[in-house]
């Protein structure tokens, strides 16, 4: 056990942040030399004004048309992706260990808050999988790897969950902890998780079009 | 009669405060963690004579470290100090805090000689 923590925990640590880092420059770049190639227009219409008006209303809650249509999935939504970073970036056994690698820490969460914001990520997980499989809209338009990227997802946290009471074998539940952790971070560029990087750029797109173009509001 | 009362409380103290010395290394189960205001994880299980030897250390300075100016002083020890004398909850300068302190000293030589705990809840057990 301990061989393996010290390998998933140090050289395989490397891989997943180099694979997350350098697959999402990766991406962006190869995006912006795509649009370059093929619509090199869009440069010409482009505006921080309605890209910032169109981010600012998509990252508030209720503040765009879509997000007032459905408020329960929109609170989900929100409730999910706050907890999603907040949880493990603040996460006090996280920052430590930053700490002892590269004399680096910041402001932490108390353990019992970081707990139910684990739960609260894999009960909107579990919400997304029912949602998926029930709702007509979603099913027509899902892939069986979006159930696979769910589970990425929820692997982190239910891990961490139980690494973190100690249910069961815990070494083995850390271990995997740290695995899961590392096979998010290196899904991120190369499946649908990318919308983390490139959610901004669509709506700075939309917004700038609607906003320019058709002289109308994209929320 | 007063002064036999006064005998037997003195003799009730004096062996009070035996028990209590003699709890110190012998039966120390885990780091003492009363100095930390709002502990988030359970004290670090260390049950101080069954570790030494385990791993084989003769010397306390092994652990009891002193530093100066930054360097370690090979022939100096500490064991009659509390690590919280010198780490404070917060880092200062070169010093590291109490809890970095700890991890140092204790996973720091874990990883180095391949044995000993090295995650989480392996010390903080719950």
């Amino acid at each position: 056990m301990h061989d393996v923590y010290q390998f998933v925990s140090g050289p395989l640590a490397w891989v997943a942040f180099l694979l997350f880092i350098g697959g999402s420059l990766y991406r962006i770049i190869a995006m912006l030399a795509e649009v370059k190639e093929k619509e090199p227009f869009i440069f010409t219409y482009m505006s921080l004004k309605y890209s910032l008006r169109s981010i600012l209303h998509w990252i508030t809650p209720f503040a765009t048309y879509n997000w007032r249509r459905n408020p329960v999935l929109t609170v989900v939504t929100f409730v999910f992706h706050i907890c999603l970073f907040a949880c493990p970036i603040f996460l006090l056994a996280h920052v430590t260990l930053w700490d002892e690698a590269w004399d680096i820490r910041w402001w932490t969460l108390p353990d019992a808050v970081a707990d139910v914001m684990t739960v609260i990520v894999i009960a909107c997980c579990l919400f997304f999988l029912i949602r998926r499989v029930t709702q007509r809209e979603v099913k027509f338009v899902t892939y069986p790897s979006d159930y696979v990227i769910l589970g990425i997802v929820a692997a982190p946290f239910l891990t961490g969950f139980l690494a973190y009471h100690q249910w069961f074998t815990y070494p083995v539940f850390m271990i995997l902890h740290v695995l899961a952790g590392e096979v998010m971070l290196a899904a991120i560029p190369f499946t649908r998780l990318s919308h983390m990087l490139f959610s901004p750029f669509t709506r700075a797109y939309m917004g700038s079009e609607f906003g320019v173009i058709r002289k109308s509001k994209d929320y | 009669m007063k002064k036999g009362m006064t005998i037997i409380a003195g003799a009730f103290f004096l062996a009070a405060f035996m028990v209590l010395s003699v709890q110190s290394q012998e039966d120390m189960a885990e780091v003492d963690p009363s100095v930390f205001m709002n502990p988030q994880r359970p004290a670090a299980v260390f049950k101080h004579d069954e570790h030494n030897e385990t791993a084989g250390i003769e010397e306390c300075n092994e652990c009891h470290h002193v530093y100066e100016d930054g360097k370690l002083l090979e022939y100096e020890s500490s064991e009659d100090m509390r690590c919280g004398d010198c780490h404070g909850l917060e880092a200062e300068g070169n010093m590291p805090s109490l809890v970095k302190a700890f991890h140092g000293n204790c996973k720091g030589c874990h990883e180095k000689q391949k044995g000993g705990p090295i995650m989480c809840g392996e010390c903080h057990v719950r």
